[in-house]
């Protein structure tokens, strides 16, 4: 049985902002909770929050939060924490140096001979969550990987997406919400022994509405952690300038986080941060550009301040159409400055052309540069053994050879990182004899091989019954309330 | 070139009322808009040449946007400036007891359990700046809300948006809805959104989609055979 495991980050993150810049920041953020305010589009919400000493305007909707009140907030979120999964095996650990990676979703499956996205069908996405669950540097899952497959009904896509992720992947994971799906999910979730991290997701600028806010309390009552998410497009819903965006987007989060917080003093929150530029031609999301790499290093800088753990959501997603040069460079950038300046989480694999589609075969390729990324951060061990000093004594000077010495034997597998799909052959003559294969032809045979022999770990018969009788129930209440 | 002829625009500092108002526009000044718009109610310069000033303007940010000289921050900036002081003019225009004449009326929503608004806003403010009448129905609107509307003001076009997957198909329930009621035959429907393709706007039964706001009021122009 394979562990997965996070990469330990041995270093400093990298710091854009001096101190100076961290607390004007963080000042412009408080100065908008206090002063413009955060719209709660949710009588449950203005209620709950005016009896906690904010001021609340029930008429726009507009919460205004004191500032001992949201420091107060900030410093019980829990800095680090436990998320369990199914297997002991897959728990993941959220605390200041560890970085995982987790799978990015995408609209469709893309086809690899015409790059035109497709509605996959439900055995694609069955393999796609087996080949996720079989990567060993793809630590956790969205709420999809695809967003639904033919023919299962819209109404249905979330208990259903869910259901198959829980039978075939013991990986943990984000949970979406949608039309009251979230209290199916978090049934499924309990009845596998898992736990779900639930998506919070603001409508920006400075708004919440009702839906999100369910599923904080859904979440919150039945123990799982949440994850307030944001998604700005500097620009667009936020101002353009990073600095800007990133104390409006903070506001957003933190009203959120006060209100988890006051719901549950010290419940478990992994703040999500999806901001990209916007592409001031299309009007569309701007991904894979600089800015969205900057925005994640001064996002990672910040919450790290806050002592929160967070997840740099927009890495994986890049506006590439094929696997290729582009979307190589785009994921490599994005991924390594996310990892080096603190995210707990780089969502990253399998997502091709932004959100418009995924493969697993492009997941199978980033899974490597997760690996290359994780070994950067995990750095370099300095001590008596790795310094080797009795060793280059014994060795001397050439014809001597440190190939066959038990301590290269022992360290090269450590100290080196070896790619699953690249090319590494050495010669021009070699890569002929292998067939000329590309990475991604490599990336394509590896995901067969995967899909054909991995076996993940299965439910027993009754968490599989029970799950079905789940998605029977969420039928019957979707039927009853004609949407079904 | 369209670009050249917005840089003398911009770079004219001339007092005439209606050089002020262009160069209002292209600078997104809303202050100066309105003001230079009462300095032009004033002087009694008539309504429609004032109105004429500002389509012209729009049409040379549109062709330059068209050409990649300029950016959607110039389209929607310009377009909402224009806006800004539609209401004024539109008294003006009702006053000398003339009429506005509009190119269509469209009623424009992000259909429900959506609550993303940046695309449709965008997309009704570059419909009113080039000569539409938008009804903006908001976000998270049902079929019911969209059939009242299409009731009270007798609409040329409903434009839907959705951004989910999840309510991409609320775009169809509105589609038959609306032949249910008998209703489709006389409205074009247009659908966009970042769920949404060409190929899944034709088999909801949609006359027509496209993937940004500013292609969205030619959409417009094309389905009801303007220009």
């Amino acid at each position: 049985m394979m562990f997965k495991k996070g990469f330990k980050r041995i270093f400093k993150p990298l710091k854009l902002l001096s101190e100076e810049d961290v607390n004007a920041i963080h000042a412009v953020t408080l100065d908008i909770l206090r002063n413009t305010g955060i719209k709660f589009v949710s009588k449950w919400a203005l209620n709950f929050l005016k009896k906690h000493d904010c001021i609340v305007n029930d008429e726009d909707q507009i919460v205004k939060f004191p500032e001992g009140l949201v420091e107060e907030c900030i410093r019980k979120t829990p800095s680090s924490f436990r998320f369990k999964a199914r297997a002991e095996k897959d728990d993941v650990i959220f605390c200041k140096d560890v970085v995982y990676f987790q799978e990015a979703p995408g609209m469709h499956i893309l086809d690899l001979e015409t790059f035109k996205p497709r509605p996959p069908t439900k055995q694609e996405y069955i393999d796609y969550v087996k080949v996720l669950d079989y990567l060993p540097n793809c630590h956790l899952t969205s709420p999809y990987p695809y967003f639904g497959y033919e023919e299962v009904p819209a109404i249905m896509l979330m208990p259903e997406l869910m259901a198959i992720k829980f039978k075939y992947s013991s990986m943990l994971g984000l949970s979406p919400y949608q039309s009251d799906a979230e209290i199916f999910i978090i049934q499924m979730a309990q009845t596998v022994s898992t736990e779900i991290c639930g998506v919070i997701s603001q409508a920006p600028p400075l708004t919440w509405f009702d839906n999100a806010i369910m599923q904080a309390r859904r979440c919150i009552e039945a123990g799982f952690p949440v994850g307030p998410c944001s998604g700005t497009t500097f620009g667009a819903t936020g101002p353009v300038t990073l600095a800007g965006t990133v104390a409006k987007t903070n506001a957003e989060l933190i009203s959120m986080l006060v209100l988890v917080q006051l719901l549950k003093p010290g419940h478990r929150t992994l703040m999500l941060l999806f901001e990209v530029p916007q592409n001031m031609r299309t009007g569309a999301p701007a991904f894979g550009q600089i800015g969205s790499t900057m925005a994640n290093a001064l996002y990672n800088q910040m919450w790290r301040w806050y002592n929160i753990p967070l997840e740099a959501c927009s890495p994986g997603f890049i506006n590439a159409k094929t696997p290729d040069f582009q979307s190589g460079y785009e994921k490599a950038i994005n991924g390594i400055i996310s990892a080096v300046s603190g995210a707990n989480i780089v969502q990253f694999h399998g997502c091709i052309m932004g959100e418009l589609s995924a493969h697993p075969v492009q997941a199978v390729m980033d899974d490597d540069i997760a690996g290359m990324i994780g070994r950067f951060i995990e750095g370099v061990d300095v001590n008596e053994e790795t310094l080797a000093l009795d060793l280059i004594h014994e060795v001397g000077q050439s014809p001597g050879h440190y190939l066959g010495k038990p301590h290269t034997a022992k360290w090269w597998k450590l100290e080196q990182f070896i790619p699953k799909v690249a090319d590494r052959t050495a010669t021009y003559d070699d890569w002929l004899k292998k067939g000329k294969k590309s990475s991604i032809d490599l990336a394509k045979e590896k995901t067969k091989e995967i899909i054909q022999t991995h076996n993940p770990i299965p439910l027993n018969d009754k968490q599989e019954e029970d799950i079905q009788r789940i998605l029977e129930d969420a039928r019957q209440y979707y039927k009853k309330r004609g949407m079904l | 070139m369209n670009i050249q002829k917005i840089e003398e625009i911009r770079s004219n500092v001339s007092n005439d009322p209606l050089i002020k108002l262009k160069r209002a526009l292209i600078t997104y000044d809303q202050e100066l808009a309105k003001n230079t718009l009462e300095d032009i109610i004033r002087q009694k310069i008539d309504s429609f040449v004032a109105l004429s000033s500002m389509i012209e303007v729009m049409k040379l940010i549109g062709d330059a946007f068209e050409r990649e000289e300029l950016f959607l921050p110039d389209l929607v900036g310009s377009g909402e400036t224009m806006l800004s002081v539609m209401p004024i003019l539109q008294d003006e225009i009702k006053k000398a007891g003339k009429e506005k004449r509009n190119l269509g009326k469209v009623i424009l929503g992000t259909v429900r359990g959506d609550v993303h608004s940046i695309g449709k806003t965008m997309v009704g403010t570059l419909l009113t700046a080039n000569g539409f009448e938008v009804f903006d129905l908001g976000v998270d609107v049902s079929a019911g809300k969209f059939l009242e509307a299409i009731k009270k003001y007798d609409p040329d076009i409903i434009a839907m948006s959705a951004l989910l997957t999840t309510t991409a198909l609320e775009q169809k329930i509105i589609i038959d809805t609306l032949s249910k009621e008998g209703l489709r035959k006389h409205i074009k429907v247009m659908v966009g959104g970042g769920a949404i393709t060409e190929e899944f706007a034709m088999d909801i039964g949609a006359d027509g989609y496209e993937s940004t706001a500013p292609a969205a009021v030619g959409l417009a122009k094309k389905l009801l055979q303007i220009e």
